[in-house]
């Protein structure tokens, strides 16, 4: 421990109410799902409904009395609004080096694992005291970095309680950040070392040389029976229907990705798979770190309503041009401060007219809570033309 | 520290009475011998597997009175190599080495500054020839080997000769934080019996006046302290009885067929060098080796709360190991060799497939010299230390032995599996990545295994007299 550098924390306990849950204290919003901004995207519209998904609809939070989700939903093929409102308590949020952490939970939650392309649910399991949520982002420009890898050690008075790696995840509340339900002894106070690992993602421009070294920091953690009461889970009487909860307000950055028009370049179209928003620019050359010096295609991948970073994907790109094709190969995950998190590679040229063809590898391995878990699953080729 | 509980059942006890350790623990265990030599052999309070090859060795059973002599040993007959142990264990039927199932590791600080003085050395080079009078070089006698960090050898003007690598320990991937080890020495003894074990410990650097009958002139600890002590056991049985540890599910899944906390045999006799291969070939230590020892902590609940056996072979061995069902029970089907070399050819497009990458598939990759030798000797066993607390917690010592350092240096970032987490996002830094979700490394130290005319507190030119 003496070797790692931990910082002061900052932030009381609070409790975070999450944008959508009409009726709670804080009383930010209405209870209207959040929809895309067009509008054809308003909830009900999507609302292909194909029957019970594979998975039976989960129920959030066995230890409180309000967890009920819709026993029997019909719920579309792609993002559904989860069936439960939740709360989470805020315990505090600390810095190191390249990176800022936020730690937070809420009650134990089912969520989805992806390995290439199959689906195995994670249960609630007897015992789990909690779902533990981290986010943890660039403090210089707060992007919030998927795909670094982190690791969750609780200890109470020395005491080794649980290590885990915790998994890259999407919630509607939350968007991309890591997680995992823990088992805990008891109520009081714990403390939680979040350790990040660097990225092996390719980093451009002047995220180059950052986030390449692993970095610690500790956090209290509060378990207790007035933290946990602020974690309460009500049932959400539009759960299952297209669209999605809002992000929740919340003091550290969203994994919200930027909106086409604060894209740099040229915004060249975009496509929706599978509920899944491909947004496609190009640079007239690449940025720094890009092996080639010719113009540079990005596509910024984003869940439909929310905007979140869609990270982890194989995603293969063909440009053609005249029905020839001038570029077939993968498109590099990749970090950039202005880009943000996109999948990119540079090519001989971009024209008026050349049609770049999508075609999705493997599915972006990031687990999902409910209400994503039907989406980004079958995900079909696509197009945009230029 | 309380003696273990003698209600324990043997293998736990004997576990318990190592990890205690001191005049404490070797006093309880000869209490046990005692009272176990006098009583029949049903009488012995936990079932195990007759076919178990050394349970006559382990704190007594049948056919073997706990009282048996210990043989005593010839320094004369004792390999010049510290590191040759290999010809001196059990084997099993198809010669893998089975490395003694008791063991310790005293990590320790010489308590002067600077170089060592002539009479330090001569107080250091009588301690371990008590031991080597004391107790024949065998497994169900006594193993043993003193080792010295880069931070030992910085005590000194002169540097070590270009035939020996020998780097302080460094980060090994991007997402550990190792504390180092940076003591002088380590002194890593080896036996069957828990008995033997904690007397040649004693006499070494505890209270002990007589080891195995021989008398103690000289301590270790007369010039150096005992900075860290680390204790553990191998061997089918000892993982499955002392599975009672944090870091391991409360369904008590490892099997007792196996010799590891993780459910499988390691260290077949093809996927490891000999002790040819990694013996320093010349310079003034030639005839020693280098030691890499890391502390790994495990976390199983996962490992076998979550994952199939299908895919626990597949991220220990190989995906194809999984498909094509060369592993049953703890891989003794395996043989002599896990056969991994015949799965390391176009890794990447392999693990795109699979979603998975094997751990052993990893590390065969930069395991393997230019004519297809192995390059590392790897020695680990388990235990349920927590280094820094008393708590018991499932972790593994992991000794390495190589001619250079930097072999293990390139083998250990090869478990990495970098190119395979650019190749495919299926396997993550730590996920679907071999087994590097339930391991954490928290220490690693570099060490000069000096042959055995040099062990006594090395100067970096010995033969040159620096």
């Amino acid at each position: 421990m003496d070797r790692r550098q931990f910082l002061a924390t900052t932030g009381a306990l609070s409790a975070l109410g999450f944008a959508g849950c009409g009726g709670d204290p804080a009383g930010e919003t209405t209870d209207t799902p959040e929809s895309g901004a067009d509008g054809d995207d308003t909830p009900g519209s999507a609302a292909t409904a194909t029957g019970a998904p594979a998975e039976t609809p989960l129920t959030s939070g066995s230890q409180t009395p309000t967890s009920a989700g819709m026993s029997t939903p019909d719920r579309p093929s792609g993002i559904y609004v989860q069936t439960f409102r939740e709360r989470m308590s805020m315990q505090g949020t600390a810095a190191t080096g390249d990176y800022a952490f936020a730690l937070m939970f809420t009650v134990p939650h089912t969520f989805w694992t992806v390995t290439g392309g199959e689906f195995s649910k994670t249960a609630i399991e007897d015992g789990d005291s909690l779902h533990l949520m981290a986010t943890v982002w660039d403090p210089e420009t707060r992007t919030v970095l998927p795909e670094t890898g982190l690791t969750v050690e609780i200890t109470r008075d020395g005491s080794l309680v649980s290590q885990e790696v915790i998994y890259p995840m999407l919630s509607q509340p939350m968007g991309f950040h890591y997680g995992g339900n823990f088992s805990l002894d008891g109520d009081g106070t714990y403390a939680a070392t979040l350790s990040v690992g660097g990225t092996t993602v390719r980093r451009t421009g002047a995220f180059a040389s950052r986030f390449g070294e692993p970095a610690s920091v500790e956090i209290p953690l509060a378990f207790t029976a007035a933290t946990r009461e602020a974690i309460a889970t009500r049932p959400f009487d539009r759960g299952g229907e297209a669209g999605a909860l809002r992000p929740m307000d919340a003091s550290f950055p969203q994994s919200v990705v930027p909106a086409p028009g604060e894209l740099p370049g040229t915004v060249r179209g975009e496509a929706m798979a599978d509920d899944a928003r491909f947004v496609v620019t190009t640079l007239p050359s690449s940025p720094a770190g890009v092996d080639g010096d010719g113009p540079y295609i990005a596509v910024s991948a984003r869940t439909r309503y929310n905007s979140y970073v869609l990270p982890a994907m194989a995603l293969d790109a063909t440009l053609t041009r005249d029905g020839e094709t001038v570029f077939e190969g993968p498109l590099r995950r990749t970090l950039d401060p202005d880009l943000r998190y996109h999948y990119g590679a540079a090519v001989d040229g971009v024209e008026s007219g050349d049609e770049l063809a999508l075609s999705v590898a493997t599915v972006p391995q990031v687990a999902r809570h409910e209400g994503y878990e039907t989406a980004f699953r079958q995900m079909g080729d696509v197009s945009v033309t230029f | 520290m309380d003696p273990p509980d003698s209600s324990l059942p043997r293998r736990e006890f004997a576990k318990a009475a190592v990890a205690l350790g001191g005049a404490t623990g070797l006093a309880a265990c000869l209490d046990r011998l005692g009272s176990e030599s006098g009583t029949a052999s049903e009488s012995r309070p936990d079932t195990e597997n007759e076919s178990d090859p050394d349970t006559a060795s382990e704190l007594g059973s049948k056919g073997s009175p706990a009282t048996t002599a210990v043989p005593t040993g010839d320094p004369t007959s004792v390999p010049e190599r510290q590191h040759a142990w290999g010809a001196y264990v059990r084997g099993d039927e198809y010669g893998n080495a089975q490395l003694p199932r008791h063991q310790v590791l005293l990590y320790v600080t010489l308590d002067g500054d600077g170089p060592p003085t002539v009479d330090e050395r001569d107080t250091v080079a009588t301690a371990l020839d008590t031991l080597d009078r004391a107790y024949a070089w065998r497994h169900d006698a006594l193993l043993h080997s003193i080792a010295y960090s880069p931070a030992y050898f910085d005590r000194f003007e002169a540097s070590l000769p270009d035939s020996v690598d020998l780097p302080p320990p460094r980060r090994l991937s991007d997402f550990e934080e190792p504390t180092f080890d940076t003591q002088d020495a380590v002194v890593h003894l080896a036996s069957d019996r828990p008995d033997v074990l904690l007397e040649a410990e004693e006499a070494l650097v505890g209270a002990g006046e007589t080891a195995n009958g021989v008398s103690v002139d000289a301590k270790l600890t007369d010039v150096a302290t005992v900075d860290s002590r680390r204790t553990g056991f191998v061997g089918a049985g000892l993982p499955a009885a002392n599975q009672d540890a944090a870091g391991i599910p409360d369904s008590e899944p490892v099997p007792e067929a196996s010799p590891l906390f993780m459910g499988f045999e390691a260290g077949f006799r093809g996927n490891q060098a000999t002790e040819d291969y990694v013996t320093i070939d010349d310079g003034p230590f030639a005839g020693g080796t280098t030691k890499t020892i890391s502390n790994l902590r495990q976390r199983l609940d996962d490992w076998y709360g979550e994952q199939t056996f299908e895919e626990r072979v597949a991220e220990l061995f190989s995906p194809s190991h999984a498909e094509q069902g060369l592993v049953e029970g703890v891989g003794d089907t395996l043989g002599a060799d896990s056969g991994i070399d015949a799965f390391l050819d176009d890794v990447p497009a392999k693990a795109r497939e699979a979603g998975r990458i094997g751990h052993a598939q990893k590390a065969a990759r930069a395991n393997r010299d230019d004519d297809g030798n192995v390059r590392l000797l790897r020695r680990h066993f388990e235990s349920t230390d927590d280094i820094g607390s008393d708590q018991r917690v499932a972790s593994l010592h992991f000794p390495s032995l190589q001619r250079e350092i930097t072999a293990f240096e390139e083998v250990r970032r090869a478990m990495n599996g970098t190119d395979i987490t650019r190749a495919t996002p299926a396997v993550r830094q730590r996920v679907n990545n071999g087994i590097l979700e339930y391991i954490f490394v928290r220490r690693r130290g570099n060490f000069l295994v000096p042959p055995r005319r040099h062990r006594a507190l090395p100067t970096p030119r010995p033969d040159s007299g620096a």
